[in-house]
């Protein structure tokens, strides 16, 4: 699932191969905004994901890594 | 009784809190001294028959709302039903809100009204969106009738809510928590009753009602009146929720430090900005993008951004400085995406220290003129 949420944010915020590893922190390093992370949970309903945002903090999703954690 | 407004409230406050602390300090469970305290001050609060009337009418309505909705929503998943919940259930803010230009509809006053009908609200789309499947009764009512923030928020989640009403703690962890809370309620009652007093006092009363000058040494006592008045009644707020062991978001975080004013709503309000963000702005910009409404990628954003800000400025109230105040808005978070997508250097210059020292100041007068259209001074 990492690398499946990695190669959308590449895809949604145009970074380079490489540049988005699993422990980046999206929200800090300036990656991804409240329109990237829309876009990121629609793609993800492709995959018949469905993320409760609405109850987790930014803290808890930072990462690829943990939004993969928390996706199972 | 004016919460946190009047000696009398304090020393009630004072005494009704001495059996939720006794009990959290010995382990117990705090949720039936919570539901008795919020049940006696809230009484207090609303302290005249006809107060009282209109908040038991007011919490029926709303409870009917939600448990026909929660009965109805396993067997008609419609989303239209939905809309229609959310409609009944905003009619009385909006009846309030109207009452402004409607002289009929003056009968109604509801101190908190704002509050807690964002809170039904919140409940029925988390129904709606199957997170929320059964409902106690006392737990909801408590929950959106919570007396520490009836009247100036913060804006809670039912879930974080329940969980913590039913937590039982350890004498230790809740000794913790009493810090804090004491903590907040002293800092708060500080910021209020101090600072904002003084600035109110000695600055903003002694201004002339017009003028070049005055407008502008107005704008920046307002700012700070403002920050200090609100942030003040939410710290004391949260402080008291942490006291029945309810840990209840902070809803301010050096707002004035704030780089940009995306920066800013991540600050300041933190509990009404996130609300928003999460039930108006994604939700809008989610079905714009699924069900392709516009051709340009981030034009649902930009939409997104001024219909959110339109209805935090309506939230306050109907008038033009509210509703200019919520464009307004609006369009510095439309300036500011434009600034951060297509200026690729903005985002590294954001990054670089010294970039505080121009950006803060930036951030720190747009927002104050922003409230210089929410005070109705220029209108």
């Amino acid at each position: 699932m990492t690398d499946t949420i990695i190669e959308i944010l590449n895809d949604i915020t145009g970074a380079d191969d490489g540049e988005i590893t699993p422990e980046t922190e999206l929200f800090e390093e300036g990656i991804l905004d409240s329109f990237g992370l829309v876009e990121l949970l629609v793609r993800l309903e492709q995959f018949q994901v469905k993320l409760d945002v609405a109850n987790l903090t930014r803290e808890e999703i930072s990462t690829p890594a943990k939004l993969a954690a928390l996706l199972g | 009784m004016n919460p946190f407004g009047s000696l009398d409230y304090f020393l009630v406050l004072l005494i009704a809190m001495i059996a939720p602390v006794v009990r959290g300090l010995r382990g117990k469970n705090l949720r039936g001294s919570t539901l008795i305290v919020t049940a006696v001050m809230l009484v207090l609060i609303f302290d005249s028959p006809a107060r009282l009337l209109t908040l038991a009418l007011f919490w029926g309505w709303q409870a009917a709302i939600i448990f026909c909705y929660l009965r109805l929503r396993a067997r008609a998943p419609q989303r239209w039903l939905l809309w229609l919940a959310l409609a009944l259930s905003l009619a009385p803010l909006l009846a309030v809100k109207l009452s402004l230009w409607v002289a009929p509809l003056r009968v109604i006053s509801l101190l908190g009204v704002s509050y807690m009908s964002f809170r039904a609200v919140q409940v029925l789309i988390e129904i709606y969106d199957g997170y929320i499947t059964e409902l106690n009764f006392l737990d909801v009512s408590c929950f959106i009738l919570f007396f520490p923030s009836v009247s100036s928020g913060p804006l809670d989640r039912y879930r974080r809510f329940a969980a913590d009403l039913r937590r039982v703690r350890t004498g230790e962890e809740y000794r913790v928590l009493l810090q804090n809370g004491l903590w907040r309620l002293m800092t708060g009652a500080f910021y209020n009753f101090v600072v904002g007093n003084l600035i109110w006092q000695f600055w903003l009363s002694p201004l002339p009602e017009s003028g070049f000058w005055a407008t502008l040494s107005y704008m920046y006592g307002y700012t700070f009146f403002m920050f200090f008045n609100f942030a003040g009644y939410s710290r004391m707020a949260v402080g008291v929720a942490y006291l029945m062991g309810i840990e209840q978001p902070d809803n301010f975080n050096c707002p004035f430090l704030s780089l940009d004013m995306k920066d800013f709503w991540s600050r300041w309000h933190i509990s009404l900005s996130t609300y928003l963000r999460d039930y108006v702005y994604t939700r809008f910009c989610m079905a714009a993008l699924r069900k392709k409404w516009f051709k340009g990628r981030r034009t649902s954003s930009y939409l997104g951004y001024v219909l959110t800000m339109l209805v935090m400025g309506a939230w306050h109230g109907l008038t033009p400085g509210y509703l200019l105040y919520g464009a307004y808005h609006g369009v510095l978070m439309c300036l500011n995406d434009v600034l951060d997508t297509q200026c690729k250097g903005f985002k590294k210059f954001k990054k670089k220290p010294a970039a505080a020292w121009l950006l803060i100041p930036v951030t720190f007068h747009l927002f104050s003129f922003g409230l210089l259209l929410f005070s109705g001074r220029l209108i």
